[in-house]
This record gives structure tokens, C-alpha cells and sequence, in this order.
């Protein structure tokens, strides 16, 4: 009797306000997970004599890191069922992924404009490495120039609001699909409660 | 079916994902860089060379992205028809698990030089990626 009142009342207490604690928690730990990834191989592509391979430790780290976060709209998902609600609904699950998407995004772009206050130069040192790997490699020089400009817009400085804006849809996307995902793997089903 | 407004949202979503990732070629050249390849540039190296052209452009997104993206969409165009079919079964989800084991193993292969993997083979592994990524939720959708 006791159970079924428990588990009634978590059916009934699904707010906006519970997701926030495995939203926030999820996409504050892979965004610093994928912040020291980033700057692992961004210093040891800094570090390293260009060898004009595609394969540049810059190259890895951006394979590594969308991967890594891409799992984090399930991990937020496993997280919710674990701790607030072992019930939730696909539409509840999508909406914490896209949201966990977009912490991620957030909170790497608040760590990446931090560290510029520790180490000013480190873009503009992660750009010259990167073009100067581009040069070494062994293509025609249109489009060598075409790959430095391309690298160097891309990488150089851009508005913090510019950044969220363009990062924030398609992580947050990705991370929707795993967190359906989640939903499947870890959430129990309960389909009378409402959205 | 249930959930018939998420499906159709993550739809449109997914069609858009597509028509992004196929780059300047669809969506018009520009001098700087363009906003497809800025809006991928997270989640994606765009190396040219491994990357498909479109309408003389190359896309915004590797091969292998492209092939996950269009399985993504493609599976999720699947899920009414697959929805009964996959009903409580488990081997969705291990295709699934066995499809990004071959993501690794083919990464790993050719990072340590074991083997040289070519724009085609990157796709064709990246699609049932992507498709299976889709069609393992679809009984979510099942009305009961």
C-alpha cells in the first residue's frame, strides 16, 4: 500500500525543476570531460613539429569529443530514473537530452573563455599549429589555402553568444537521440502519466 | 501510434539535420566560412578529403557523419513501420551496440594503420549507425 502511494506520488511529481539537478550535473561533467580532452590535444598539437598528417591530435580530439558527449543525453536520462523518477516518457527524455546538449555547449564555452584568462595566446598558438600541419601536408595550393582560411575562421575568435547560438542545435540534437535512447534502456514504462 | 507530435518534430529536425550537413552545395556559396561547416564544426573534423562533394561543394560533414545523419533519418522514417516488429525484442539493441563497436574497431584499424578505410566504407559503416540509433526506440511509439 505504502509502495503503490510512493510510487503514484512520483508518477503525479514530474516537474521542470526535477530535470535540472541530472541536466545540470551530466553537462557539467562530460562538458569538463570534453574541455580537457580539448585542451590535452589542442596543447599537443601545440607542442608537436608539424607532421602534415590528416590524423592530427586536433582531428582526434574533435572524433573523441563528439562521441564522448554525444552519450550524455543518456547518461542524464539513467541519472533522472536513478535518482528523482524510475518513470519518464519519450517526450520527457528527448527534452532532457536536448537540454543536456546544450549545457554541455554552455558550460565548455564558459571553461574555453576561462582558460583564455590563464593562457591568453592559446588559440592563437592552437591556430598556427594547426595551419602550419595543414602546409606540410601534401595537397594542391588552392586547397591548402582554402583548408587554412576555413581552420582559421572556424578556430579564430568568435562572441560568446555566436558560439552557443551555432553549438547549442545539433549536440543538442544528437544528445536527444541517445537520451531516447535512455528512455528505452532504463526508464520503466508508466504511459498514463501526463507530460 | 503514440507520440505522433515528437515523431513529427524530431522529423523535421532530422530532415534539417540532412539538408545541413549537405553544405554550400545546397545552401549557396559564401566567401567566408560557410554556416553549415560552423554549425557542424563541434561535432565533426570536416577533413576534405573524407569528405563527399555536393554540387561541387563539399559537404559540411565527413563521410561517416553524413552516413549516421542519413541513417538517422532514415530509420526514423521506418519507426511505423517497424514499430510492432521491434516489440519488446532485444535485437535492435544489440545491432545497435554491435554497429558502434564497428565504429571503433574501424577507427582504431585504420588510426594504427591496420588498414586504410575509403569515404564509401566510412559511410556504409556510419548508416546502419544511425539507423539502428532510430529504429530501436520504435516501440516507444507502439500504442497499446
Amino acid at each position: 500500500m505504502e509502495m503503490e502511494e510512493v510510487n503514484q506520488e512520483q508518477e503525479n511529481s514530474f516537474s521542470f525543476s526535477n530535470y535540472w539537478p541530472s541536466i545540470a550535473i551530466v553537462g557539467a561533467i562530460f562538458s569538463l570531460v570534453s574541455f580537457v580532452i580539448g585542451l590535452y590535444f589542442g596543447y599537443q598539437q601545440i607542442n608537436s613539429e608539424p607532421a602534415g598528417s590528416f590524423i592530427s591530435p586536433v582531428m582526434i580530439s574533435s572524433g573523441v569529443i563528439c562521441l564522448a558527449t554525444a552519450f550524455a543525453g543518456m547518461i542524464a536520462v539513467w541519472h533522472y530514473t536513478k535518482e528523482v523518477s524510475p518513470f519518464m516518457k519519450l517526450g520527457q527524455g528527448a527534452l532532457v537530452g536536448f537540454l543536456t546538449g546544450a549545457a554541455i555547449i554552455i558550460f565548455s564555452t564558459v571553461l574555453n573563455e576561462l582558460w583564455l584568462l590563464i593562457d591568453p595566446e592559446y588559440t592563437e598558438k592552437l591556430i598556427e599549429a594547426t595551419i602550419a600541419n595543414v602546409e606540410a601536408m601534401d595537397l594542391p595550393q588552392d586547397a591548402s589555402n582554402e583548408m587554412v582560411d576555413a581552420m582559421a575562421q572556424s578556430m579564430g575568435d568568435q562572441s560568446f553568444f555566436k558560439q552557443i547560438f551555432i553549438g547549442i542545435p545539433i549536440p543538442g540534437l544528437l544528445n536527444m537521440a541517445t537520451a531516447m535512447i535512455g528512455v528505452k534502456i532504463f526508464a520503466k514504462k508508466k504511459d498514463e502519466i501526463s507530460f | 501510434m503514440k507520440y505522433k507530435a515528437l515523431y513529427a518534430g524530431v522529423l523535421f529536425g532530422l530532415i534539417l539535420l540532412v539538408l545541413f550537413s549537405l553544405g554550400s552545395g545546397l545552401w549557396g556559396g559564401s566567401a567566408d566560412l560557410h554556416w553549415t561547416d560552423q554549425l557542424f564544426s563541434g561535432v565533426c573534423h570536416q577533413i576534405p578529403n573524407r569528405t563527399f562533394t555536393f554540387m561541387g561543394e563539399l559537404m559540411a560533414v565527413n563521410t561517416r557523419c553524413f552516413g549516421i545523419f542519413s541513417g538517422l533519418l532514415a530509420g526514423w522514417i521506418l519507426i511505423p513501420l517497424l514499430k510492432d516488429m521491434i516489440s519488446e525484442k532485444k535485437w535492435p539493441l544489440i545491432c545497435l551496440l554491435f554497429a558502434g563497436l564497428l565504429q571503433i574497431i574501424d577507427y582504431s584499424g585504420n588510426l594504427f594503420l591496420l588498414w586504410e578505410n575509403t569515404n564509401s566504407s566510412r559511410f556504409l559503416l556510419g548508416l546502419p549507425l544511425g539507423i539502428l540509433s532510430s529504429i530501436v526506440i520504435a516501440d516507444l511509439f507502439q500504442s497499446t
